[in-house]
């Protein structure tokens, strides 16, 4: 039985609280499934959301789009004290959404958050927070976000964690990004995502990072934009982040035709760091 | 003496069309570019005709508020829609010719078989206008971005004023006169005699057509709704010509000024875009064909110091078209005349029915005479749509093919659109 919420939680004050709270964590992961009903989309966010990852603006929403409205869910259910790992410190490392058909800007979605798959990684545990839309009852769209906590065990029993996501080769450069050193600012005010690590060097050398990271839902979101136009109706778009994409960074963005959709990768121009691999294919009927 | 007649060459087929309804400036489209509605509209042509990931012969279409970064417009837009990415593409540019001319681009080519297929558009946007610096501070911006040295860097930044921070917004006025659009209009309906009464009775007429329309399903094969936006919002099916005479005049001055934000168009953000073909090819695909493109023709007058109003170039253009097709201004069963301005519309109409103008300004032994007024923006016009300067062609162009394919073969349609700088385009669509 889901909790329904009346509105998105506040991004901000959560992160607070995962600060104050990140202490005395632990045990198995909660079965806690959050919901929220009836939510349309404002079209003023959608068009901060279209101009700050480069999508182009239509009714259609994009792929990435509802996690916009399910990631506060998922940021709450995070930062509850009943979730075991310290919100602090946890990676994303690989994101797969699912387009089940596309989802119109004026439809009211019902939305659901939970997290499942506590699993053990070679350097930590993973976990997987999961999200669906679903419009009169059918579903629509899922997404299955798995984070990494360095350094955490996984309860005993636990299955191996799956983050890997295979591409072919991708050689050939389709476009060359300039990621300025706003980036993760601009899009921490459309997506609500403060992040610290995100914001400025500062702050994200206060968790230990260099420099300021780029958002990797923002990374995704951008290889969308460029696909534009040439991505099929039902998809199925999977990304693993690799490395984390410094700010700012020239980035190369390689894409690659395969039967069924397109192989992509984003690496830095020079050094070849690859920040983001992912496969984008049709979604067949599965039912 | 020059052959004028034309050379022996197939005729274009307008196919079909497709637009997203025109919204008022800054309301339902205040946040989307060019780009994102000139896409939105061809991916709506291409879903109507199932033309996903095919390759057309050339898309031609254009904004007449554009950003320097729009350079490619067209390109970019058919590189982001579902069209195949091997379809070349180009901007035009004719103030609110625009569409229209990019349709008679796209069927001479056609014509002359250096193409099969493409498509003709339009975009503009009033909302997500281009900003530009001021002359002064765009100097001072080149110089600091050339100088070499710490010292050049500042001698340029000391350049700047207070003053030239303010940005230089679009305005719809002539660059030569400085008057607006509508304050120009103005001085030609108070040559023309032009009254406020049958203005605004004009007006009455585009909206109560535009909403019949609408309600009959006209549109239903040429409008995608975008941005939740199904029907123009400029539309007012209670408008009345009551309504309509409690306005203050926007333009023109004093006693005699007639023209209103009634019988005038007001900005408006939106694209059209228009599928042509030769017959084969639509026959290949299995698409009909509503109409041809038969002719075309353009003019300009000396607005600025000729003495000629500046959106009166479609009453010159026309007698040399219907010259050429041996045809009469009576000789058609649609006419869709561009209304810019209600008194655009009457005025140029007064002036094909006065001998003196038809004579001295057209050179011609008799007036052209009158049009049958229920044969005028049957279906609406600008008055009630709006008018996104470059869409405008392309809705016309599509509409008036449909109403011919309704009415059925061997009917004749004029189309007559008056732009900035004193041009105007006409064309003639057969069934």
């Amino acid at each position: 039985m889901a909790t329904v919420l009346d509105g998105p939680p506040n991004l901000a004050a959560l992160y607070a609280r995962a600060a104050l709270t990140a202490r005395g964590r632990g045990g198995a992961l909660p079965d806690t499934h959050l919901a929220r009903h009836g939510v349309t989309v404002d079209r003023d966010h959608l068009a901060a959301y279209a101009r700050v990852c480069r999508l182009p603006l239509d009714d259609v929403l994009p792929a990435t789009y509802p996690h916009m409205l399910t990631f506060p869910l998922q940021m709450a259910l995070m930062t509850d004290r009943a979730f075991p790992l310290g919100l602090v410190g946890l990676v994303h490392v690989r994101n797969r959404i699912e387009v089940l058909r596309p989802v119109r800007a004026e439809e009211a979605l019902d939305l659901e958050v939970w997290a499942e798959r506590f699993a053990t990684h070679r350097s930590g545990a993973t976990v997987d927070l999961c999200a669906t839309a679903t419009v009169g009852g059918a579903e629509v769209w899922r997404s299955r976000s798995t984070y990494l906590s360095r350094g955490a065990t996984a309860p005993d029993g636990a299955p191996e964690a799956d983050v890997e996501v295979p591409v072919g080769a991708l050689e050939r450069v389709a476009a060359t990004w300039r990621v300025p050193d706003d980036a993760g600012r601009r899009y921490a005010k459309v997506s609500g995502d403060v992040n610290p690590i995100h914001l400025s060097g500062l702050t994200a050398k206060a968790l230990g990072f260099k420099r300021a990271i780029a958002h990797g839902m923002w990374v995704k979101a951008r290889v969308l934009g460029a696909l534009a136009g040439r991505l099929p109706e039902a998809l199925e778009f999977d990304v693993q982040f690799k490395k984390p994409l410094f700010l700012p960074s020239t980035v190369a963005l390689s894409t690659a035709e395969v039967a069924g959709g397109w192989d992509v990768a984003v690496r830095n121009a020079g050094s070849g760091t690859e920040h983001v691999v992912g496969t984008i294919r049709t979604l067949e009927e599965k039912h | 003496m020059a052959d004028n007649s034309k050379p022996a060459t197939r005729k274009a087929a307008i196919v079909g069309g497709n637009r997203i309804p025109f919204a008022r400036s800054n309301t339902a489209y205040a946040q989307a570019s060019n780009q994102d509605m000139l896409t939105a509209t061809l991916d709506g042509l291409v879903a109507r005709f199932g033309l996903q990931g095919e390759q057309v012969g050339e898309v031609v279409a254009g904004a007449v508020l554009k950003h320097a970064r729009d350079f490619n417009l067209t390109r970019e837009s058919v590189l982001g829609s579902t069209l195949a990415a091997t379809t070349p593409a180009y901007d035009v540019q004719q103030a609110c010719g625009t569409g229209l001319e990019a349709a008679v681009l796209v069927a001479n080519k056609i014509a002359l078989g250096q193409i099969e297929s493409g498509i003709a558009g339009g975009v503009d946007t009033t909302s997500d206008a281009p900003l530009a610096v001021g002359d002064d501070l765009r100097r001072v911006l080149i110089s600091l971005n050339n100088a070499k040295t710490v010292g050049d860097r500042l001698k340029a930044l000391a350049r700047i004023r207070p003053g030239q921070l303010v940005p230089e917004i679009p305005r719809n006025a002539e660059p030569r006169t400085g008057l607006a659009m509508g304050d120009h209009a103005a001085i030609t309906a108070k040559e023309w005699e032009i009254g406020r009464e049958e203005q605004d009775e004009l007006a009455v007429r585009s909206h109560h057509a535009m909403a019949a329309a609408y309600e009959r399903g006209f549109f239903d094969d040429l409008v995608t709704p975008y941005l939740g936006l199904a029907r123009d919002n400029n539309l007012r099916p209670d408008s009345s010509a009551e309504k309509l005479a409690t306005l203050k005049p926007v333009f023109g001055r004093g006693e005699g000024a007639t023209m209103t934000a009634g019988n005038s168009t007001p900005l408006t953000d939106g694209a059209s875009a228009v599928l042509l073909a030769s017959d084969e090819w639509a026959a290949a695909k299995g698409l009909p064909v509503l109409a041809h493109l038969v002719d075309a023709q353009t003019a300009a007058v000396d607005y600025v110091h000729g003495g000629e109003g500046l959106l009166m170039a479609p009453a010159y253009a026309m007698p040399v078209m219907l010259a050429r097709n041996g045809l009469t201004l009576q000789d058609f069963d649609f006419y869709e005349i561009h209304e810019a301005f209600a008194s655009t519309v009457l005025s140029t109409m007064k002036a094909w029915e006065d001998p003196e103008f038809c004579k001295e300004k057209l050179g011609l032994d008799a007036p052209l005479g009158s049009i049958d007024r229920s044969k005028l923006n049957v279906n609406g016009s600008s008055l009630a749509a709006g008018h996104p300067f470059a869409a405008t062609g392309g809705r016309i162009v599509a509409s008036l093919a449909k109403m011919l394919h309704e009415a059925g073969p061997g009917k004749r349609g004029l189309i007559s659109i008056c732009a900035a700088g004193g041009q105007g385009v006409v064309a003639i669509l057969e069934s």
